[in-house]
């Protein structure tokens, strides 16, 4: 994929960068959409990482975890009712020992919820090829422009530049 | 009315000569399990006579207490069997069915009276026993458990014949097979829900006691005896 | 002493990536103690059960004593990851990965035990709730379906939490390696990038596992001691077994974590990342759960012997004073009377001290779990049915198998992740920006815009205060 990116070695500096991309991207002709930011670590605090912290997974896997519930309910309370075989003079349906099963099942439900939430939401997996630079295993942070228009680049390159300390690269 | 199975064993009557537990031995296909295998406490006795004994000679007492399954109505094995092999019939017996046991052991674990029992190894019988074994029960497989069923095969079969004659069983017309080897008639079988039947009558008795009663396990054997074991006088 | 991102990825890749002799001589060991297991149990899948010592009235020994034992040391990772990461305590950060991958390890095993102990294992299956052709359903009111449930969603839990944080750490690898290495580690990281999305869901999906693991892994081990609280026998008819094998599967989780860590430390030199403070914080927790248990065994014990019941107190001076009391009290001395000082004492409290005090409570834990189960099978109510047990060398060896299992799963685990979370160490090392700046909006407007710069101060320089 084409790429501008730069690796900036401190999170305030590459925060400034992404702030230039910003203001001054859609004359330079790109979309949000196309500004990267890639980290070895999260880097909350910082807008450039922040900016995407809203998320609806937690709604998500509480709604999952109400589906295990009733799942859990349905599963022993069916069976219970389907085959009836009395125990211990206890009734056919013993709720109280269905609630540990339905309990269970929560639990789980709010663990697959959330799991399959997040590989929805981040794209995992993903096989296809993604901007990155092993650079950035050793602290640096990648801020860069995903196929940046030809005539954009020495803007671009120049505005990496007055962020800070940078080395610009580039892929094709 | 469904019946609902019962016994009453008469401990006054009780002799310990064990035909009961040969009997049972015979009916229902237990193999006996060897001097080695019964050191180690793997003798199967789905029925086993109980002495107990008090004072020292020439003033000893001895008591003998046959102890079966109990097919308690509240029975702590059948809700801990994970695959139902342990439950509740509707005629109030406790079923062990062989083929849905995968041998966790927990109904064994979870019986106040110890009467269950597993298949360590695949049963044996050296010939010509092995000619001996009843058609009408089951071999059990290594692995598996089992227990006394009041010889449900015998209830079975009296029940079906009766159906087919279209008529009602009658008490006393049949008997499992300790009931039915005890000389000196200290047990007695029958439907307790027939109030008309001797094991109706028994249980009424004012002897009457059941076996770890206070753990609410509600046992349909009734034991009769005179004096309460720690507070009896003369025997 | 703080480490740049590049030495950190360094001093914990390299273990990966590099064996030495110790390492292979280690994976043999292991590897025969399986192997050896693995005999064991063909042998007892064809002769059957009997060549166990189980007997009338002892049904449950060895086989569940070791499930209860590895389902006890699978709760160290629970606690130690999911509580400190809510707890937001910084020192968890080098702890929590080993820490996990114990609970999922020990849990595997666990989850193995029950399958082997059955007298027909091959029909491990039917406690599967799923349609079949023997019209029946498994039996819910059962405990052993509970344990079913309960293992099943936390082994499922805690491998998520185990993966879930491998994933950019697999990255990493992905990135630094060539050949098989790079195809493998680009197929556990799922293509991890590295943008700022993934690492919000990342964390937001750890924050909700960090949650819900907590309650299930107290479920599952309450769940477990239920197994015997639900029957009549005497001395397992407690209401008192959920808290205190919760507290008691914690207890051995933490020493058996403290375990890990310093065979860690010493053999994939770890000495700067796994620091005396770490033994030093896990000791005090360790030494409040050794007061814990001991409370939670004296209110038992107590009630017990005040309560005089017949049935109850055959099983309480067996355990006490006649056939059980040199393992009783031999369990006392390694769960309470060795590490309470060697846990207490500050100066004692150093990593030697710490490993002695887990290794003690390890051994005290495993006779605990046999005390309660042997015991009161021994001595049930009808005083004809009591028994004895001794084991054979088909349950010592599937004993060693579980110790082998355990060993062997962690060393190769250590060769395919680090055992030290990379990225989590760094995200310590760095501090968060004090001063939040306002954020910046994305400007869609074309060259009117002028390349405005909405940030006042674009090229201050001390921007992190």
């Amino acid at each position: 994929m084409k790429a501008l990116y730069a690796l900036y070695s401190d999170p305030d500096t590459a925060q400034r960068a992404v702030n230039a991309l910003k203001s001054s991207g859609g004359s330079l002709g790109i979309t949000e959409r196309q500004i990267v930011v890639v980290t070895a670590e999260p880097f909350d605090g910082y807008d450039f990482s922040d900016e995407h912290s809203q998320t609806r997974i937690f709604t998500i896997a509480s709604f999952a975890a109400i589906l295990g519930a009733i799942l859990g309910y349905w599963l022993t309370r069916f069976t219970q009712l389907s085959y009836p075989l009395p125990t211990g003079g206890m009734p056919i349906v013993t709720s109280w020992t269905n609630g540990i099963i339905i309990y269970e099942m929560t639990m789980l439900g709010a663990v697959v919820g959330a799991v399959i939430t997040l590989l929805v939401t981040a794209r995992l997996p993903h096989f296809g090829e993604s901007l990155s630079d092993p650079a950035i295993w050793q602290g640096k942070i990648l801020v860069g422009v995903a196929d940046p228009p030809d005539r954009s680049r020495p803007e671009l390159e120049k505005h990496f530049r007055l962020a800070g300390p940078a080395e610009i690269k580039s892929t094709s | 009315m469904p019946h609902k199975w019962a016994m009453v064993i008469d401990l006054d009557r009780c002799t310990g000569c064990e035909a009961c537990v040969v009997a049972c031995h015979a009916e229902n296909n237990i193999a006996t399990a060897g001097p080695d295998q019964a050191a180690r406490g793997r003798a199967k006795h789905w029925i086993r006579v109980e002495r107990s004994w008090e004072g020292e000679f020439p003033n000893a007492r001895v008591r003998f207490q046959p102890v079966l399954c109990q097919q308690c109505d509240d029975a702590p094995c059948e809700p801990v069997c994970p695959t139902y092999a342990s439950y509740h019939t509707p005629e109030g017996l406790n079923a062990q069915v062989y083929n849905r046991c995968i041998g966790t052991r927990f109904c064994a674990n979870a019986c106040p009276y110890t009467v269950r029992f597993l298949n360590f190894y695949n049963p044996q019988w050296d010939k010509p026993l092995n000619l001996q074994l009843n058609p009408d029960v089951s071999v059990r497989s290594v692995g598996i458990m089992e227990k006394c069923t009041f010889c449900v095969q015998r209830i079975r079969a009296a029940e079906i014949q009766a159906e087919g004659e279209k008529r009602e069983l009658k008490d006393g017309e049949f008997n499992p097979a300790c009931v039915q080897s005890c000389a000196p008639k200290a047990m007695v079988f029958g439907d307790l829900n027939d109030p008309n039947s001797e094991v109706s009558r028994l249980a009424r008795s004012g002897r009457s006691t059941k076996l770890l009663a206070e753990l609410g396990t509600k046992p349909n054997v009734t034991y009769l005896q005179q004096d309460s074991w720690q507070n009896g006088k003369n025997g | 002493m703080a480490k740049t991102a590049e030495q950190i990825r360094g001093d914990l890749l390299r273990p990966v990536f590099e064996s030495g002799a110790g390492y292979w001589l280690g994976v043999g060991i292991a590897g025969s103690m399986v192997l050896a297991g693995v005999f064991a149990f063909s042998y007892q899948v064809y002769h059957g059960l009997g060549v166990w010592g189980l007997n009338w009235p002892v049904f449950w020994a060895f086989d569940i004593t070791n499930f209860v034992f590895w389902i006890g040391i699978s709760h160290a990772g629970t606690l130690i990851s999911a509580i400190l990461r809510l707890a937001n305590a910084g020192w968890r950060r080098p702890v929590t990965r080993c820490a996990e991958a114990i609970t999922v390890f020990a849990l595997s095993i666990g989850a193995i035990i029950p399958i082997c102990h059955l007298g027909r294992p091959w029909l491990f299956y039917w406690l599967v709730p799923y349609p079949n052709e023997r019209h029946i359903w498994p039996n819910f009111r059962s405990p052993l379906l509970w344990d079913f449930f309960a293992i099943l969603t936390y082994l499922t839990g805690s491998t998520i939490f185990l993966f879930l944080p491998i994933i950019p750490d697999a990255a990493a690898a992905r990135d630094l390696t060539r050949g098989w290495r790079k195809k493998l580690y680009a197929v556990l990281s799922l293509g991890w990038q590295g943008n700022p999305k993934q690492w919000h869901r990342l964390e937001s999906a750890m924050h909700i596992m960090a949650i819900a693991i907590i309650p299930v892994a107290v479920s599952v081990h309450t769940i477990v001691s239920w197994d015997f609280a639900m029957t009549p026998v005497p001395m397992w008819h407690s209401t008192i077994f959920g808290p205190y094998f919760v507290t008691g599967a914690i207890f051995s989780g933490v020493a058996a974590l403290i375990l890990a860590m310093a065979f860690l430390r010493k053999f994939l030199h770890l000495e700067e990342y796994l620091e005396p403070i770490h033994f030093d914080n896990l000791g005090k927790l360790l030494l409040t759960m050794s007061l814990l248990w001991f409370y939670f065994t004296f209110a038992e014990r107590l009630t017990t012997w005040y309560g005089n019941d017949v049935s109850e107190m055959n099983v309480f001076w067996t355990s006490i004073r006649q056939n059980f009391a040199p393992l009783f009290w031999t369990m006392v001395v390694c769960n309470l009377i060795i590490p309470f000082p060697l846990l207490a004492i500050k100066k004692l409290r150093t990593i030697t001290g710490t490993c002695i005090a887990s290794a003690t409570i390890v051994i005290g834990m495993w006779i605990e779990r046999f005390l309660i189960i042997v015991p009161a099978l021994e001595h049930k109510f009808l005083p004809y049915a009591w028994g004895t047990y001794r084991p054979t060398w088909v349950e010592d060896t599937l004993m060693v198998a579980g110790f082998g299992m355990m060993g062997l799963l962690y060393l190769l685990f250590s060769k395919l992740v680090p055992m030290i979370s990379m990225w989590e160490m760094e995200a310590g090392v760095r501090k968060a920006p004090l001063v939040r700046r306002p954020a910046v909006r994305f400007e869609p407007g074309g060259a009117t815009a002028k390349a405005r710069v909405a940030d006042p101060e674009p090229f201050a320089t001390d921007v992190s205060r």
